[in-house]
Formats: structure tokens, sequence, C-alpha cells
């Protein structure tokens, strides 16, 4: 299967939220992104369940943060992630030079603007799936030369 | 840029993120809207957007030319199935007057996985497809209805898209033809 | 051929229970429960004495005059909890691996139904048909 039908319906869930906001409130500058990334979240949530029913169980949460670069990264967006970097005390930047759903993008400040939208869903991929590893986390995402993004995540500790 | 390397397989995850990107899509819209009438109305718009970007993939990845008559029209949009979904639909039950036919799936990879609560018997999960249907033909100057006639979801024992062909488009340039 | 399987959360509260005879629930729930604490051990003992710990399947978690007890947990932190007949000599150490991987893969394909809430009971009825056909054996 060709996974342009992925691109586009992923478009169209960008597109679904958005319009959602522009009815409810046309005025707010700070776009409301949560459902974008709570469906992302869902989907990270349940794939993960699928993709390591088979594995060996995770040495740590290094460990875990390695899988998402690489197997977990490439199986959803055909590459791996560029860059890791951690302070050992629970960030981890993962940075994708070329990430899939900005390289169909120009490269402006009014395309910047909007680039929020589609790393949103993204950020909840990636929540979702640590979260049912049991890490809970917060994911934020920071565009600032198109196609690159880097991706924050910041452990919780309870 | 990092080559692709992963001990999964692609293609199988690839289906599988579009099933779960489907459903919690039209989780998060039961949500939102709330009455299953208007979310059928939405996955079915949703899904002519879908339509109108896919058949210009379809024609630039396929270099097809004009659809000859409606039987061939249904032959493409059966390739379609096949490239996008994986699964292949028969072509059948075609109405006298030839202006009818349906699809009809053995399996459909976007309801893999999916159970339908008893409260949302009126959904019509699949309405996504009527609308990619409605919307790569409008864009060839096919003008149609496409509805669900069977349902796996609802216990039948295939899916069954049933395709109506209302009239060509006016002032249009012949289908097909660039 | 099991006699009971449970499958317990990541923050244990039950999720899914199910025993063949059913006027032995409530021994078997304890049963289950007593296990959990077993099952911590061995996942926060393992780094450096047992071998292999990063497989799911745990094997015995203990045993009992009647009854032995079975582990697996998924990367997930899902436990699932096999009891066997402890008269049941037949069952391999493989048949009971294997219908372990049976139970974690429907239970996986139960999450991805779009309208299952994680972390709920599971109230699937064709999962419950599944697991009971996994278990006794056919």
């Amino acid at each position: 299967m060709d996974d342009t039908l992925f691109e586009f319906l992923h478009s169209e869930v960008v597109n679904y939220v958005v319009e959602g906001n522009n009815i409810l409130n046309k005025d707010n500058k700070d776009e409301d992104l949560s459902n974008l990334e709570y469906i992302g979240f869902s989907v990270g949530y349940k794939i993960i369940e699928r993709l390591t029913r088979e594995m060996a169980r995770f040495k740590d949460e290094l460990d875990m943060m390695k899988f998402v670069c690489t197997d977990f990264w490439s199986a959803i967006y055909k590459k791996q992630i560029d860059n890791l970097r951690t302070n050992h005390q629970g960030v981890y930047v993962l940075q994708d030079n070329g990430f899939k759903f900005l390289t169909k993008m120009s490269n402006g400040k009014q395309y910047l603007e909007l680039a929020p939208r589609y790393v949103a869903f993204t950020c909840g991929i990636i929540r979702g799936s640590l979260a049912n590893l049991g890490v809970n986390c917060l994911v934020t995402a920071e565009v600032q030369n198109m196609p690159a993004c880097k991706f924050h995540i910041q452990v919780q500790r309870t | 840029m990092s080559r692709a390397s992963t001990r999964f397989d692609t293609k199988k995850v690839n289906s599988e993120l579009v099933t779960l990107t489907y459903g919690s899509l039209v989780a998060q819209m039961i949500k939102d809207i709330e009455n299953p009438d208007d979310v059928n109305k939405q996955l079915e718009r949703l899904g002519y957007n879908m339509g109108i970007r896919l058949v210009e993939d379809f024609l630039a990845k396929t270099s097809s030319g004009r659809c000859l008559d409606l039987k061939d029209t249904a032959d493409k949009i059966q390739s379609a199935f096949r490239m996008y979904l994986g699964v292949q639909p028969n072509v059948a039950n075609w109405s006298p007057a030839g202006d009818e036919f349906s699809f009809i799936l053995d399996s459909n990879p976007l309801t893999d996985l999916v159970e339908l609560p008893e409260d949302l018997k009126s959904l019509r999960y699949c309405n996504i497809i009527c609308g990619a249907i409605r919307g790569a033909l409008e864009m060839v100057q096919l003008d149609i209805q496409s509805w669900i006639v069977q349902d796996q979801l609802k216990g039948d024992s295939n899916t069954e898209i049933r395709v109506k062909f209302i009239r060509k488009l006016e002032d249009a340039i012949p289908v097909g033809e660039e | 051929m099991a006699v009971c399987a449970a499958i317990i959360g990541k923050d244990n509260s039950p999720k899914y229970f199910t025993c063949l005879n059913p006027d032995e629930e409530l021994g078997f729930q304890y049963k289950v429960l007593s296990s959990l604490d077993v099952i911590e051990e061995k996942l926060n003992s393992g780094n450096k004495s047992v071998s292999d710990t990063r497989e799911l399947y745990l094997g015995m978690l203990y045993s009992l005059e009647k009854h032995k007890i079975y582990g697996y947990v998924s990367n997930t932190k899902i436990k699932f909890i096999i009891v066997i007949d402890s008269t049941n000599t037949s069952l391999r150490d493989n048949e009971i691996r294997s219908m372990f991987r049976k139970l974690h893969s429907i239970y996986a394909d139960n999450v991805c139904n779009p309208f299952y809430i994680p972390d709920e009971p599971i109230t699937s009825k064709s999962f419950d048909k599944s697991v009971k056909h996994i278990i006794s054996g056919i």
C-alpha cells in the first residue's frame, strides 16, 4: 500500500480540526490544536501496542527513545531521526532534518506560521506511544528552518 | 539524510497507520458532533476532498487515458482500490440500464479491528470511500451518487458500495482529457 | 488447556477475567491478584541474576497444590496471567508461551478498535470468545 493515502488523510485531519476551530472562535490568534494532538496520541498509543508485541523488553528509558528514533520513526516516516540528544534528566530532543509533513511546504514566514498544524499530530503520536510504554511526558515541536523539526520530550516524573 | 531501516514491514505499518488514524478521527468526530447522521455527512465530505487529490495522483502514477465508458471507469476505480487500500473489490450488480453498479469488498482495511458499539448502528463508518469516489469522478466530469448497501461492520458478509451515474458535467472537457 | 486467564492493567487494576468454572471465580481472582507481587519482583530483581529477563514471558510465577500460575508482561506494562491445573502435565512451556502470545495479540487488536478507550475494562463479546478459544487450547 502506498503512503500517499496516509499523507492525504493526515491533511484532512488537520483541515477538520482547523475548520472546527474557525467556527468556534474566529478571533483567537493562538490556534487550539489539542484535538489534533489527541488524535495523534490515540494513534501512537494503539500502534505501539502492535509494534512492540514481538519485541524483547526495553532495558530503560533511553532504550525506548532510541527505538522511537530508529525503527519506529522509519516505519512511520520512512526515515530515521537524524539526531537524538538528552540531558540524562528526562529531556530528549529528537531532530528530523526533513520532516515528512513539512517537506512539501515552501520555506517562508507565512508558511512557518502554519507549521504547528503539521507537527501537532506527530507530537501526539510520540506522546501516545511513550505513554503506553509507561513514560508520561510533554511533547512540543520547534520549527525554525523548514523542513527541519525538533521534537522536545520532557518526561514527567511523579 | 539517514537511511530508512527498520525491523518492521513498512507496508503493513503504513496500512495500520491509515486504519488507526481514520479510526481516531471518526472517534473524535463522534465526540465533537454527536449526531451520527452529521458525522456521516462530514465523513463523506472529507472523502470527497481526498478523492479530488487522489485522482490527480492516480492519473499521474498510472498515466491512464480517458475513461471510455462507465465500465472502464469502474475498472479504473477498482485498480485505485488496490493501489491505495491494498484490496481489490469485485465490480458487480450492474443495473439493466448500465448506469449503476457496485464494488464488493470481502475485506476492508479501514474497518480492520473496528467493532461498532450498539448505540452507533446508524454510523456509516466507511462513508469516506463513497465520498472519495464522488470527488475523484467529479474531477473527470462525472456526476455520480455513491452509498453503502451492505456493511460488514453491521454483520453483512461483505461490504457493498453502490455507484449511480447521474450525468456528465456540462461545459467541461471530455472525460480524462487534459 | 488453562482453567483461568486474566489481564491486568498498568495500574494493577483488572481489565479482563475469565475462568472455566464460574463457581471458582473468587478463588481464582485472589490467586491472580496475589501473583502480581511475584511479577513485580521478577521484573525488578531481574537485571543481574536472571539471565534473560527481557523476554516478555516470565514463566511460572508460583505453584500451589492444585494450580500453577504463569505470567507474561508486555512492553506496555500489561500483565497477562494464566492458571493451569497442576494435574495437567501434558502442557509444555512452549505451549503456554504461545498461549500468552495469542492472548497478547488479540489484546493488541482490541486496543486498536477506535471505540475502545485505553485502560477501560474489556467488555467486547468477540474478545471474550477469542480468549475462551485460546485457553481451551483448540
